[in-house]
């Protein structure tokens, strides 16, 4: 099992195998210098696409060797986009990488019906892995970054994510807390509705390979204590493996919060689509944005077996 | 406690006080000969309050022993009704009980503000069947009362029902919540409202009981069928109570163990101040009987 993101990252880089990362608009020092470090370690190697001239000098300032890389040249920031996704669509590369690209712009080529990375139908979303000096083991956060109100369909397939990334981890039967204010069933907070509908299909097998329990709030979650204070029946007894969020402004202050005061580091990309997707926010740390690459390699892994 | 029989019924009813039953417009031979059987029988104490003559003119064509039986003379039967509803409120009756009078007058009565019998509760019918195949006593709502009752109203409808089972000493009834499927689908809202009362009552807002649904009426009443699919109940198999998704499949429900089964029944209106009767022509005598039983049987003690 893996415990850490450090150890994940050992994981992928002791693995052997190496995937192609395809970067969209890729001249910003953070996401060269990332790639760099996995390039550096072996697990991967990036097509650079943008504006040669200001990837080799952002490399040079940084003191990576762009002799590393493979540059493309792209004449703006749409095109480099349209490039990296469909050479991933097109099996070209492995995983696709947003630089410095607007999330906007970048999402929109990605969710192409025609050349995008989305299957019809499919629900995207975001999972992040979250490492906190306060849990004694990795948090697995949805949705930080992509759907504003999920409804009972995405919020099932959001869980699904959680869990096939948590199985990836060597969790096999993750513990899924629905996250709520309390743990009461409310029509005044239509989220404990749909959190009793995905309680009954777990346990029906509807949503397979979990223990799932919700409405509980954050404490009876991740605290066993709050659990036998309360006295609240439930499987998860303080030991969740996973969070889902009720919406994006819960879920997005909350892993903010962990990083900004809780000494956190996160690994995330977007889940749903027929290749891994990576995306982060720009002012995260250097150490997120290389473990964010190293879980993109992980969970290409998967999708190489299948 | 478990309930086999409904002539159990008459056992739980020994060595409590008479419950007094008030039969409210009198001159009704079917109601009026199973109250006097119940009487006769020692259960209850029974008080007629409809047209007098009327009502010794049906024991004297009945051959209706009226000895010592309290009889309220009042022709019209809206008033009848009335004094009936309004003993039961003043504590002078237990148990009502519908005589000649409309189903819809009656309720109407019930659910008078200033004089009737809200207790704040929805009104629910609530059948106790004996079913020869079935290992024990089981209890279906809404069959008659309730057309097509939301989240809320089957709240009501459960708590109601196990209040009832309560009283009849089975502690923690196991309630189905009846699906066509055991699945959850977003597409069959009765499969929705079953996962929320099960979840709502792990977590203790409805309580004195064992809810899980959706299940689909052979994992309900068959542990057989339900390991067969896999399903993980601890109610699937040994159901007390189940709760229809509405009037339509609980009324065919309810005929068809009369009809194809031939289920012995009793059933009451639960929800007011006090149980209430309400048979219809085409019940059998021993179904009337058995409801005045039951309705004795869950009446206030004091």
């Amino acid at each position: 099992m893996i415990t850490s993101l450090r150890q994940m990252a050992d994981t992928v880089r002791s693995s052997g195998r190496s995937h192609t990362i395809a970067v969209a608009w890729a001249q910003d020092p953070n996401t060269v210098g990332s790639l760099y470090r996995a390039v550096s370690e072996g697990f991967a190697e990036a097509i650079m696409i943008g504006r040669r001239e200001q990837i080799i000098r952002t490399c040079l300032e940084t003191g990576a060797d762009p002799e590393r890389f493979t540059i493309i040249e792209a004449g703006n920031e749409k095109t480099a986009a349209e490039l990296a996704v469909s050479m991933t669509a097109s099996g070209e590369t492995d995983i696709v990488m947003k630089g410095l690209v607007g999330t906007d712009k970048f999402l929109r080529v990605v969710m192409d019906k025609d050349h995008g990375l989305l299957p019809p139908k499919a629900v995207m979303s975001y999972v992040c892995a979250i490492e906190i000096p306060a849990y004694h083991k990795l948090l697995f956060v949805t949705d930080t970054a992509v759907i504003p109100f999920p409804d009972l369909d995405q919020k099932v397939a959001m869980a699904g994510y959680a869990i096939a990334m948590a199985g990836k981890f060597g969790i096999p039967k993750p513990s899924v807390a629905l996250i709520g204010a309390s743990e009461k069933v409310s029509r005044h907070f239509p989220s404990t509705l749909d959190y009793s509908v995905m309680c009954k299909m777990a346990q029906r097998g509807q949503i397979p390979s979990c223990v799932m329990d919700g409405p509980v709030d954050l404490f009876l979650a991740c605290d066993p204590n709050s659990v036998r204070i309360k006295g609240v029946d439930t499987p998860l007894a303080g030991d969740a493996d996973i969070l889902l969020f009720p919406s994006l402004e819960a879920c997005n202050p909350f892993y903010k919060g962990l990083m900004l005061f809780g000494g956190g580091e996160l690994a995330g990309m977007i889940c749903g689509t027929s290749k891994p997707v990576v995306l982060m926010s720009r002012s995260e740390s250097e150490l997120s944005k290389y473990y964010c690459v190293a879980l993109a390699c992980l969970m290409a892994a998967t999708k190489d077996k299948n | 406690m478990v309930l086999k029989h409904l002539s159990e019924l008459k056992e739980l009813l020994v060595d409590k006080p008479t419950r007094r039953l008030v039969l409210a417009a009198a001159q009704d031979h079917n109601s009026l000969t199973s109250a006097l059987q119940a009487a006769h029988d020692g259960f209850i104490e029974p008080i007629l309050v409809g047209d007098k003559e009327a009502v010794q003119n049906l024991a004297v064509q009945y051959n209706l022993d009226l000895s010592g039986v309290r009889i309220i003379h009042e022709p019209d039967t809206d008033m009848a009704v009335e004094i009936a509803v309004k003993m039961v409120r003043s504590n002078q009756a237990d148990i009502l009980m519908k005589g000649q009078v409309g189903t819809s007058s009656l309720l109407k009565a019930v659910l008078n503000k200033e004089w009737g019998l809200r207790s704040g509760s929805l009104l629910s019918h609530f059948a106790l069947f004996e079913v020869e195949a079935y290992h024990k006593l089981i209890a279906v709502t809404d069959v008659a009362m309730n057309i097509a009752p939301n989240l809320q109203d089957k709240i009501s409808i459960v708590n109601n029902s196990v209040e009832c089972l309560n009283k009849l000493g089975i502690d923690m009834p196991k309630v189905a919540v009846l699906g066509a499927v055991e699945m959850v689908s977003e597409t069959m809202q009765a499969t929705l409202d079953a996962a929320l009362l099960s979840k709502m009552n792990q977590r203790d807002q409805i309580k004195h009981c064992l809810i899980d649904g959706p299940l689909a009426f052979d994992n309900a009443i068959s542990l057989e069928s339900a390991t067969h699919k896999g399903i993980r109940s601890e109610v699937a198999g040994d159901t007390d109570l189940l709760l229809m998704p509405d009037i339509e499949v609980g009324n065919v429900l309810y005929k068809s163990l009369v009809f194809f089964a031939h289920a012995g029944v009793a059933a009451v209106i639960l929800g007011a101040t006090a149980p209430i009767v309400l048979t219809s022509r085409s019940d059998s005598d021993q179904a009337k009987y058995y409801s005045i039983l039951l309705a004795a049987a869950i009446s206030k003690t004091e």
